[in-house]
């Protein structure tokens, strides 16, 4: 992900303010809304992913009642009945030599609605519960690193001079790290002992590490377009003119400044939802995200290439989730955008 | 040893049936290549180059260093004073003199060995193999600094060698007479397995002016044996071509290879090798297939597999002073209530492994059949878990609700058995959490003693056979050194009892291997019972080779462990 | 312009140098890493681990380390690795380049190719159904994880339909440098091409419709349909030529940061032997000197990349440079 010189130009909203009489139409923020909701495909894609995170949240109902199984407990010698035939889960493989023991394939039914996995375990229960902690992660990061970003965007814009020098070198070193190397790096070293700052400890199997990793190593990609944000409402005449007339700088801050910032994360926040789903399942791929006991989908994919050549579901479910997540949530992004920004100005590669 | 390869290496008794050459003993379900029976007419299978697929980085070519990873290659390159016979079958352990003429006695009490050198034997690059080429090598082996000093460190001057790297002089503890061609040891006290260690590429042939330095992919040392390194280009390639120079001086020893080159290609994930061989592009994969390949090659490659046992066993290691396996019941409740069927299901069936409950391994030296662990016990086959006894067990020792952390690797395989124990744990009544640490971090994680690891999944194959590699190292006293991260005995087990019983095992088989062997079983059951394991599995070695390749021999030795490369016929 | 070069060239300077002190202080000051016991191999005794922990130096102060490493790495060059010992791991990051560099290369050369065509295309057929159409395709090339895309190529290549006519010339996973075999070469990298490239035809499609679609507005696209230029003309001649700034700023960044490691889940997922790969294994196996060179050779060619796009970006558009 990368920008260009033109997230510096300023992204406006409130540009062109009504002049003096004009009668008070619908705010900018509910034409927005309106423009948002007539765009078919956006809300299309909306529902689409509610409905992702609605059934990824019904992981244990399903888990529990439907299929009746523990996606977390090895079932190595465990039995299924399908078809009204009980048979082994993992069985064992044919011919002369007998060799391996090969998990049972979808069986399209309530119980193992995908197979099995390497221990036995209901991959359909699996991919549901994945689908929790990926999600949960994915907004929470995104959440998290919005956050981070808005203080230290706001106050490198605010206060610029030094303390903006400072801080663009400090996010030119985050920025340079590659993105994958930097967060492989922490999570490897981390994933030792976990994470303790003073009283503070993280063990080195909770979902926190991924998700502050995650939080971390983006704030400069939301980081600068906040910056920019401030800077071009603070080059404005009128807040030059506000300033003149002695307006202190929280009013600043809070009236001119923030909805700017503020529309700058919306337009950004389903982007960076689906960057940072794809980025904790590419790091859980790699065994460095989501640690065991947890599942995620990255986790679960990385599961699957081990069955790849005789179990491919393991490994097609969870991408097929992940590829409906990302892809509604830049759907639904992009009709943000367009709705917040008809100009377009504000345009951040994903 | 510990954590080379993935999975298994040697054997201690061979099942497979071989043509050409030699016997093995009993048969398997496992074919031979083609290739014809009796040694005539084997000329007309010189030549070729083979292809070998091996595994992602590839290690040291520096014999001093390389611990086990490049062995089967450094021994059809360089030589010692004495090897393992490179045959098939249970001889393939036996030790045969190479470079020396023959294996002397040991005389003054056991402390003092003479090898005469075979004359006229040359490196590579034309300079003759002499007498002190030994001591560099060994003295190398402290100097570099190689893993293995403490092997050799019986010899006089080896304690001050073992101390201070920066110079090592063994001249005392290995006289080298290079006009008579004679090199004696002097040993501080008798070793009944020092010709074994002898037999270990940290003990090779080194020119005596080789730098006490580590070489590197680019400047190899020279061969004496039948192979040389043509080019090593690091992840990508290793080449070996015949080293003009070598001659058959010993067929037991050092055979002359049969393919003119072998080419091994690095860098490959195992799904490639598999891939690779399948369709001829390869004739060997060193990493073992991964598990869900095994049904595809052992029903559409039958002929091509070859499965033989191997003495490694793989277990759960218990640290038997942090609780709650500070208690022996609760060790021996987990050791009942362990259901090995299920873990050799997820190892890949029981044609892959068969389960054991004892330390040794079958066919080992001094190894007599026991499992106390099992329904039905009495006739040292492990039938099933008895759940009952280990509630019992667990009632009694009142650890109940403790909490566990299950140590493992992120491989596959290693997280399902842990997988398996935290659930295992959890029935049993513990708060159990699995803890994966990556490779790198893992192994000298469980061996310091400051972690505290509870259960960790291991595994252990022998240097050599010797009950002391087993009861004098891994579960021994002098295999645990506290706080610190080269302490292999990972259950800090020291009985003093076991410990006594031991050291009169090793000092008996100085002169009478067979009773030593009797008393080897009784610390085996001794040990046993005190479960510091909760041994699970021995797994079979897969073999998967090419179509073409004929003359497959399985020679068990730690050395090889495996195919006998050289001596396949690619042709 | 020339004080922007120079400031700009400055912070890069100084932007690696905190990298690299930041790689040394994660991978050395790292609890429950010990390098002397990794550089022991297996089994060694506790002395042998303090014999290496002294001649690696390890047994100094951090400071003094770091001056170490950096020395052995940039001007002795003879640093050496620490799972692979004996290895000197400029010559293995020398090694790896080329391959890295013919998966980006390649890749690139189909991204840019189908990416412009794509964007073109959504551009002049907007309003049709064919625009929305190209940018959910856009849209679901950004949208597939790219090591899930690999595996599933590998699924259908490697096994599925490999024994058919389609796929029986996909060679097992691997890489043959290009002066050994060139067929077997190219043979080994079109399906990871094409895998890579399938997200950066999305995200530059979109880029680069989008660009045309603003620059449509600017006036001097106006003016030149008023000079009566044909639309192909006014699109090919001036706002295609527009909209090019961003995107070859763009890729000028995303070249650097795949050549500079990131395509390792590509370079993972099809066994490619490339920087990305040995980053990451070096990574996972905690390989300390071969870490701080390859993120330091990563990071190099990212920061420069950065600057030479801001250059060139400030040379072609003097609206943005600095006062």
């Amino acid at each position: 992900m990368s920008t260009v010189g033109g997230l510096e130009h300023p992204i406006d909203p409130l540009a062109d303010a009504p002049p003096e009489g004009w009668v008070a139409g619908r705010s900018p923020w509910a034409l927005a809304g309106h423009k948002l909701v007539r765009n078919r495909m956006a809300m299309a894609a909306l529902a689409v992913f509610l409905g992702i995170v609605v059934v990824s949240f019904m992981g244990p109902f399903y888990a529990d009642h439907i299929a009746h199984t523990d996606p977390f407990t090895s079932q190595l010698t465990a039995t299924t009945v399908i078809n009204g035939k009980r048979v082994d889960v993992l069985q064992q493989g044919g011919g002369v030599l007998k060799l391996g023991e090969t998990p049972i394939g979808p069986t399209w039914q309530r119980n193992y609605f995908l197979g099995a996995d390497s221990q036995g375990r209901d991959v359909a229960a699996r991919v549901l519960y994945g689908g929790r902690t990926s999600l949960t992660i994915g907004i929470g990061s995104a959440v998290i690193c919005s956050l981070l970003a808005v203080i230290v965007g706001m106050v490198a814009g605010f206060y610029g001079g030094v303390t903006d020098s400072i801080i663009s070198r400090g996010l030119d070193v985050v920025w340079a790290f590659p993105v994958y190397l930097l967060a492989i790096s922490i999570a490897t070293v981390l994933l030792t002992q976990g994470l303790t700052i003073g009283p503070f400890s993280i063990s080195a199997s909770s979902l926190w590490l991924p998700t502050l990793i995650i939080a971390v190593i983006y704030v400069p990609y939301v980081a600068r377009p906040v910056r920019g944000a401030v800077l071009s409402v603070r080059e404005k005449e009128f807040i030059e003119a506000a300033i003149a007339q002695g307006a202190s700088n929280r009013r600043l801050i809070f009236n001119e400044i923030l909805p700017n910032v503020i529309t700058v994360l919306i337009v950004l926040l389903p982007l960076m939802i689906a960057t940072t789903i794809l980025t904790e399942s590419a790091l859980s791929y790699l065994s460095i995200g989501v640690q065991p006991p947890n599942a995620s989908w990255g986790t679960i994919i990385n599961d699957g290439q081990q069955l790849l050549y005789t179990r491919p579901w393991v490994a097609i479910a969870p991408g097929i989730m992940i590829v409906l997540t990302v892809l509604s949530l830049n759907v639904f992004g992009d009709g943000v955008r367009d709705a917040l920004d008809p100009r377009a100005k504000l345009r951040v590669k994903d | 040893m510990q954590h080379a390869r993935r999975r298994g290496l040697m054997a201690g008794a061979c099942l497979v049936l071989l043509v050409g050459v030699l016997a093995g003993c009993g048969g398997s379900s496992s074919s031979s290549s083609g290739g014809s029976s009796g040694s005539g007419s084997t000329t007309g299978h010189m030549g070729g180059t083979m292809v070998l697929a091996w595994n992602g980085i590839g290690s040291s070519i520096d014999p001093a260093v390389d611990y086990d990873q490049n062995w089967t290659l450094l021994n059809m390159i360089y030589d010692g004073l004495v090897t393992w016979k490179k045959v098939g079958g249970s001889d393939g352990n036996t030790l045969v003199p190479d470079l020396a003429q023959q294996i002397p006695q040991a005389t003054d009490g056991g402390k003092t060995y003479v090898f005469h050198l075979r004359p006229g034997i040359m490196y590579s690059d034309g300079t003759p193999v002499k007498a002190s080429d030994f001591l560099r090598a060994i003295e190398r082996e402290f100097m570099v600094p190689g893993p293995v000093g403490s092997f050799y460190q019986g010899i006089v001057g080896g304690d001050a060698c073992a101390k201070t790297s920066k110079s090592c002089d063994l001249s005392k503890g290995i006289v080298a007479d290079d006009a008579a061609g004679t090199v004696t040891f002097h040993l501080t006290a008798p070793d009944p397995d020092f010709l074994q260690k002898l037999a270990l590429p940290f003990a090779y042939a080194v020119p005596s002016n080789t730098p006490a330095k580590e070489v590197g992919p680019s400047n190899p040392l020279p061969a004496t044996g039948p192979y040389m390194i043509d080019h090593y280009t690091p992840n990508q390639e290793i080449l070996l071509v015949r080293n003009p120079k070598f001659h058959e001086w010993s067929k037991d020893a050092q055979p002359q290879g049969y393919p003119d080159k072998i080419d091994i290609r690095l860098s490959l994930t195992s799904e490639a090798e598999v891939t690779m061989v399948e369709h001829g592009q390869a004739d060997w994969m060193y990493d073992q297939p991964p598990s869900d390949r095994l049904n595809e090659i052992a029903t559409q490659y039958t002929n091509q597999v070859h499965l033989n046992p191997v003495p490694q066993v793989y277990h759960m290691a218990l640290n038997t002073r942090v609780a709650p396996f500070d208690n022996v019941k609760v060790r021996q409740a987990v050791n009942y209530a362990t259901d090995r069927a299920a873990i050799i299901k997820a190892w890949g069936g029981p044609q892959v492994a068969t389960p054991t409950c004892q330390i040794l391994p079958p066919d080992f030296p001094g190894y007599a059949a026991y499992c106390p662990y099992t329904t039905s016990p009495g006739d040292g086959k492990w039938h099933g878990p008895d759940m009952a006894k280990a509630a019992q067990l667990v009632a009694a020792s009142g650890t109940k609700g403790q909490k566990v952390a299950v140590i493992c690797t992120p491989d596959e395989a290693s997280k399902a058995v842990c997988l398996y124990f935290v659930s295992l744990l959890k029935q049993l009544g513990y708060d159990s959490s699995i803890k994966v640490l990556s490779a790198a971090v893992e192994y000298p994680y469980v061996q310091d003693s400051s972690n505290k690891a509870q259960i960790s999944f291991s595994y252990w194959y022998p240097d050599y056979p010797s009950g002391a590699d087993w009861f004098d190292v891994v579960v021994g006293c002098n295999g645990f050194h506290p706080n610190s991260s080269a302490s292999a005995n990972l259950s800090e087990f020291c009985d003093p009892t076991i410990q006594k019983m031991t050291e009169k095992a090793i000092q008996t088989s100085v002169t009478d291997q067979a009773a030593a062997n009797q008393m080897w079983s009784q610390v085996d059951k001794a040990t046993t019972d005190q479960a510091p394991w909760v041994s699970l599995f021995l797994p079979k070695h897969i073999d998967f080779v090419s179509a073409r390749v004929g003359n497959y021999i399985f020679d068990p030795n730690v050395l090889v462990g495996g195919i006998l490369i050289d001596q396949a016929w690619v042709k | 312009m020339l004080t922007f070069v120079i400031r700009r060239m400055i912070a890069t300077v100084f932007v690696v140098f905190t990298i690299t002190v930041l790689v040394f202080l994660i991978f050395f000051h790292t609890p429950g890493v010990d390098p002397a016991r990794k550089l022991a191999g297996r089994n060694p005794s506790p002395e042998t681990i303090k014999a290496i922990k002294h001649q690696y130096g390890l047994d100094r102060p951090l400071p003094v380390q770091y001056v170490i490493l950096m020395k052995k790495l940039f001007i002795t060059r003879d640093l050496t690795s620490y799972s692979n010992q004996g290895q000197k791991v400029v010559p293995e990051i020398v090694a790896a380049t080329p391959v890295t560099l013919s998966l980006v290369l390649g890749a690139a050369v189909i991204w840019v190719v189908v990416s412009i065509i794509m964007g073109v295309a959504a551009a002049v057929l907007r309003g049709t159904i064919f625009d929305p159409m190209l940018m959910v395709l856009a849209l679901i090339g950004i949208s597939m994880p790219v090591f899930w895309l690999g595996e599933m190529a590998n699924l259908i290549t490697q096994d599925r339909y490999h024994d058919t006519f389609l796929f029986s010339w996909v060679p097992p996973l691997g890489y043959t440098p290009l002066t050994q075999d060139p067929v077997m070469w190219f043979k080994h990298l079109v399906i990871p091409w094409l895998v890579l490239s399938v997200l950066y035809i999305g995200l530059y499609a979109r880029v680069l419709r989008a660009d045309l679609l603003e620059t449509e507005n600017e006036d001097y696209v106006r003016t030149a349909r008023a000079k009566g230029l044909s639309e192909r003309r006014v699109l090919l001649r001036h706002t295609l030529r527009t909209s090019m700034i961003s995107f070859v700023s763009l890729f000028g960044l995303d070249f650097g940061v795949l050549v500079g490691g990131g395509a390792l889940l590509v370079e993972v997922v099809f066994g490619l032997p490339g920087v990305g790969l040995l980053t990451y294994q070096s990574l996972i196996s905690l390989d300390l000197p071969v870490i701080m060179a390859t993120v330091i050779y990563g990071a190099i060619f990212i920061v420069i990349a950065n600057a030479v796009v801001d250059v060139g970006y400030a040379w072609l558009d003097p609206r943005v440079r600095p006062a």
